[in-house]
């Protein structure tokens, strides 16, 4: 028995060794971003994973077309404790990368504090305010509260009943709140007596984004008061309530973040559009201007708007499309306000 | 503790009789505000109620996990990585299978779900019967494991096509309140209520809970009298490691739909407060569960009636009321005299 | 001292003295490292499965968790806060109590400690660091000290008390951060307290940059605990009431004192650890900042074999995981997930000590093992 365990040991190390020897290689392929031809691009999560369905992963969709349009050299470093912040970021100082994307307002500070110290490489915060232009620093952010908007005037004019729902992650996080503003606004500007019912996740940050059972459950909720409407902003838990309207007949959900049609299938029967904030081309953009050498600081907006109908392309009245586009651009010319502010 | 230990039958007689009044009163003042309500408005009572129901599932067998291992001596503080494991098992089985089998699937996800959460007791029962290993660590170990382990093998986009719908049981579906809360839910709800009274069967009206019990207070004397010990610990710690499996396929394939990493959200450690809340016995920690799935709702209610107070002031409301039920209502717990010491036959 | 002869040279003495003790100084680490080996052959078959490689997965982490100063740093950054939070549950666990709310003291510690530290302003740092601590740390021992009235004077249990004030001081805490004590900075939407001032800032040791003051701190209350619990008559009773109430009792011990005051000290070190967490590496408090910090204090405590000292070893080998890990996911592209089940497996070997002691063929010293979920089981 004893001899077995050693002779695994043994067998487990050599394994290890041969593999080693053979992938030695892998890194020698990668070009040094430090050289001029190179065009390196870093992206930082905020603690989760890169394949969060949600801001993370869209902020990482727009680098990958950096790579595929641009030519540039991709890697990400996912963060998994919030004082990592710096520390992650300066693992691309340290290789010199020419760009570095950060996501999520949590990383503000750490972003501006690495820019200020690094002049000369590119920063792209992701949701992150700028008050203070910093010339090698660009915020990428958000009219939520006008996706959210559009969606609620949507939700106001297809609803049968009269009661329309949205489940939210948590106030915590500036953009869910936005985005229920905007929601609220909009359907109120359609039908001024309608029943409104929205919740926040009861839980903190860490809960508050990956509980789709509470999603679930709380849709249902929604539903059993009459809402035939129902918008799910909030990650992991919004999904959750997007999937349980879906086994639900004559009811609509709304997606968000991104056109959720392709990122929840799950939820095809019920989705009728989704309120977008467009991250991944506003970063493929930026990354396109720190290349050109027309890179913006400061504020930069980034496209909002509304999904594809997909298959409720035909339930969706011209009326409504027609009012929707006006909607779209009074928020654009400013004649019709969201009464939102941050 | 000073007084002289009577046997068991009896001190759970007396000290159910000695509770009852509370109990009773508890029950009539519920009934009468939900009556109330559902004359205020009936809808919304009977949306809050069915949520809370569809809330206290997962606590609830997660709590007759706990219950069944610490009848018989065993803690099980593991409970939270046994469902997150079982959530994930299960998906993934019913994701692979749902080409070959169809809808079918979903029924074998939960069971290897189920079975997965066996796995896992027989895990546990190994470390604190057979190895004699500290029974806390030894759920730290499955707890931590499962989060590794479903963390690294996730892999994203997969998708279970669809999850186990709402079967309405015909005519009683249709009864004014009852039948939306109690009679229009998914099938693993169903299961899980005649789980309850299962249970409560097998540990107080069957030879097999009645050793279970004997082995939980004195395990010698239950040795001395030819009961296996061992036998008795694992098979409990198995079985009730099933039904904390299948509160992760109730997670996965039936209420969300999906399999996300830490989707249990700390619902493993509730269930353990769940269940000590409800003295160890099936239909308490039930009661607790549904008290635990009622704050919830009535939180999200709150909310949507525009309430203007800070939803962090409602949302602990069920956790200042937990403690204080806890310590005037509920009093002292008597925990199972050999709970969480391993026994040795010498 | 086993030597028949008597050298004639001190030094040979010395040296006769430290061989004679080889065996039980192998015998007290051999399990953790024989433990610590085998469960990285078990993640290297793991890794070797999913097709990665698993000797540049460990080299990055190495790299990232020792290969520079600043590397070094970051490992003793990340051990610092799992110290407090593993002392705070081993020295609960020695009164059979088990205290999974330092979760909850470690947040309360971490926000008082940003209160003083961004709320006075205009004295010096020698005053306003200590000041800020202590803030912290007793807000910690209050908030421990209810679990600790309610089990003595209702008897509800703390394990459900405890699970209970984790969910209220996170509800309490986001509310004041996002409400009441938002950071009025303009501009800031971000839910989080004002920075505190540079005053309260847990200064650096002059010349050794690589070492954070906190981790002094928390090894100095390390040896204080230990102290408390072998040495002193508070400790005597801490630990016979742990292991057998109704002798406490017997002996005239006052056991409703004792495990109020457990809880007190139990939530001090977990309140500290906030406070030292604030100040030396946060500075402010932000909800998403000190995340299940408590609750590795339980992995840790029992990685630590409950004792005090045996915390900072376990804290320094998952402190230093979690400071590789990003290095080990940038530079190997493995799921840093990997770094949660060799823990796990770690933890089993070391609580199943048997398993090592018959690979390596060593026999156990009497009540070598751990045991402490007797307690959980007390029936006062």
């Amino acid at each position: 028995m004893k001899k077995l365990f050693f002779s695994t040991a043994v067998m487990v190390l050599a394994m290890i060794f041969i593999v080693a020897c053979g992938g030695g290689e892998e890194s020698a392929a990668e070009g040094d971003c430090s050289s001029e031809e190179v065009f390196c691009v870093g992206l930082v999560t905020d603690v989760g994973q890169i394949d969060d369905k949600s801001f993370n992963q869209s902020a990482w969709e727009g680098v990958q077309a950096a790579e595929a349009e641009l030519g540039a050299q991709i890697d990400f470093v996912e963060t998994k404790d919030a004082t990592d912040y710096l520390a992650n970021i300066d693992l691309f100082v340290e290789q010199n990368y020419d760009v570095i994307v950060t996501v999520g307002f949590a990383l503000g500070e750490a972003t501006a504090e690495a820019a200020a110290a690094n002049p000369d490489i590119k920063f792209i915060g992701v949701d992150q305010f700028q008050v203070e232009p910093v010339g090698n620093l660009a915020g990428l952010i958000f009219n939520e509260d006008k996706a959210g908007y559009l969606a609620g005037a949507l939700a106001a004019m297809l609803s049968d009943s009269g009661t329309i729902a949205a489940v939210l992650g948590t106030d915590l996080v500036p953009p869910v709140v936005a985005f229920k503003e905007g929601y609220e606004a909009g359907a109120l500007s359609i039908n001024p007596d309608i029943n409104l019912i929205s919740t926040y996740h009861p839980g903190g940050l860490d809960v508050a984004f990956t509980d789709p059972e509470w999603g679930a459950s709380t849709a249902a909720q929604a539903m059993d008061q009459g809402a035939d409407v129902i918008f799910g902003a909030g990650g992991i838990t919004g999904n959750g309530a997007l999937i349980e309207v879906a086994g639900s007949e004559g009811t609509f959900c709304i997606g968000v973040d991104t056109d959720q049609w392709e990122t929840v299938p799950e939820a095809q029967p019920c989705l009728v559009s989704s309120a977008m904030k467009l991250i991944t081309p506003g970063v493929l953009g930026l990354v396109t201007q720190a290349q050109e050498g027309s890179f913006p600081s400061g504020n930069f907006f980034g496209e909002v708007g509304l999904a594809d109908f997909h298959e409720f392309d035909d339930q969706v009245s011209q009326d409504i499309k027609d009012t929707l586009s006006d909607i779209e651009t009074g928020l654009g010319d400013g004649s019709i306000s969201t009464g939102y502010s941050p | 503790m000073a007084t002289a230990s009577p046997t068991i039958s009896q001190t759970e007689e007396k000290s159910f009789l000695r509770d009852n009044w509370i109990l009773l009163s508890v029950l009539g003042v519920t009934l009468i505000l939900i009556l109330y309500f559902y004359n205020q408005n009936a809808i919304v009572t009977t949306a809050v109620l069915a949520a809370a129901l569809r809330q206290s599932t997962p606590l609830v067998l997660g709590a007759m996990c706990g219950i069944l291992c610490e009848r018989s001596g065993i803690v099980n503080i593991g409970i939270e990585g046994t469902m997150l494991l079982s959530a994930f098992v299960g998906f993934i089985t019913s994701f692979l299978l749902q080409d070959a089998l169809g809808p079918g699937a979903i029924w074998v996800g939960v069971v290897i779900g189920v079975l997965s959460g066996g796995l896992m007791g027989l895990l546990l029962a190994w470390m604190s019967v057979t190895l004699r290993m500290d029974q806390i660590i030894g759920g730290t170990v499955i707890n931590i494991l499962a989060v590794g382990l479903t963390g690294y093998f996730y892999q994203q986009g997969l998708t279970a096509g669809d999850k186990l719908r709402a079967i309405p049981l015909g005519p009683l579906a249709d009864i004014p309140l009852i039948g939306r809360v109690f009679f229009d839910n998914p099938p693993l709800t169903y299961l899980t209520l005649l789980l309850i009274v299962l249970v409560h069967l097998l540990i107080y009206y069957t030879r097999w809970g009645l050793r279970t019990r004997a082995v939980g207070e004195h395990p010698r004397a239950a040795d001395t009298v030819g009961v296996n010990v061992y036998k008795i610990r694992y098979v409990n710690v198995i079985l009730g490691s099933c039904l904390a499996g299948l509160a992760g396929a109730y997670l996965t394939l039936e209420a969300v739909g999906s399999f996300e990493r830490l989707m249990t959200n700390g619902r493993g450690f509730i269930a353990l407060a769940v269940m000590l809340f409800g003295k160890r016995t099936p239909f308490g920690a039930w009661g607790a569960a549904l008290l635990f799935g009622f704050a919830t709702a009535l939180n999200t209610q709150l909310q949507f009636a525009d309430i203007n107070i800070p939803h962090q002031f409602v949302g602990l409301l069920p956790f200042v009321l937990t403690i204080l039920v806890v310590a005037g209502l509920v009093g002292r717990t008597r925990d199972p005299k050999a709970l969480g010491t391993a026994y040795s036959k010498e | 001292m086993a030597d028949p002869n008597p050298s004639d040279s001190r030094i040979l003495r010395i040296w006769d003295s430290f061989k004679s003790r080889i065996p039980e100084i192998w015998s007290s680490i051999s399990v953790p490292v024989v433990a610590v080996i085998i469960s990285l052959l078990i993640g290297a078959i793991i890794l070797l499965i999913s097709g990665s490689n698993p000797l540049r997965a460990y080299g990055a982490l190495l790299e990232g968790a020792l290969g520079d100063a600043g590397g070094i740093r970051r490992t003793l950054e990340k051990a610092t806060p799992l110290i407090f939070s593993g002392l705070a549950v081993a020295f609960a666990f020695k009164a059979g109590l088990f205290n999974i709310g330092a979760q909850g003291q470690l947040i309360f510690g971490a926000l008082v400690a940003s209160i003083v530290g961004f709320g006075i302003s205009g004295i010096p740092a020698i005053i306003h660091v200590p000041l800020a601590l202590i803030a912290g740390a007793t807000a910690g021992a209050l908030y421990g000290a209810i679990p600790g009235a309610l089990r003595t004077f209702t008897g509800a249990h703390e394990v459900i008390t405890t699970i209970m004030l984790n969910y209220i001081a996170l509800n309490i805490t986001d509310y004041l951060a996002n409400g009441p004590l938002k950071d009025p900075t303009p501009g800031n939407i971000v839910a989080r307290t004002p920075k505190i001032f540079d005053s309260a800032v847990i200064p650096d040791l002059p010349f050794i940059e690589w070492l954070p003051l906190g981790f002094v701190v928390a090894c100095l209350m390390a040896s204080i605990t230990w102290w408390l619990l072998w040495r002193t008559t508070l400790g005597y009773e801490i630990r016979t009431v742990g292991q057998n109430p109704n002798a406490a009792r017997y002996a005239g011990m006052r056991v409703a004192q004792t495990v109020i005051l457990t809880m007190v000290i139990s939530g001090l070190l977990a309140g500290l650890g906030g406070a030292v967490e604030t100040q030396g590496i946060v500075y402010r408090f932000q909800p998403g900042f000190n995340v299940n910090l408590g609750f590795d204090g339980i992995t840790i405590a029992l990685l630590g074999k409950t004792s005090p000292f045996g915390v900072i070893p376990a804290a320094l080998l998952v402190g230093a995981m979690r400071a590789g890990a990003s290095q080990m996911q940038f530079r190997a592209d493995v799921a840093t997930e990997i770094i949660d089940v060799i823990q796990a497996i770690i933890l089993f070997l070391v609580a199943a000590d048997m398993i090592i002691r018959w690979i390596i063929r060593q026999r156990a010293a009497a009540g070598d093992g751990i045991s402490l979920s007797s307690g959980w089981g007390s029936n006062s």
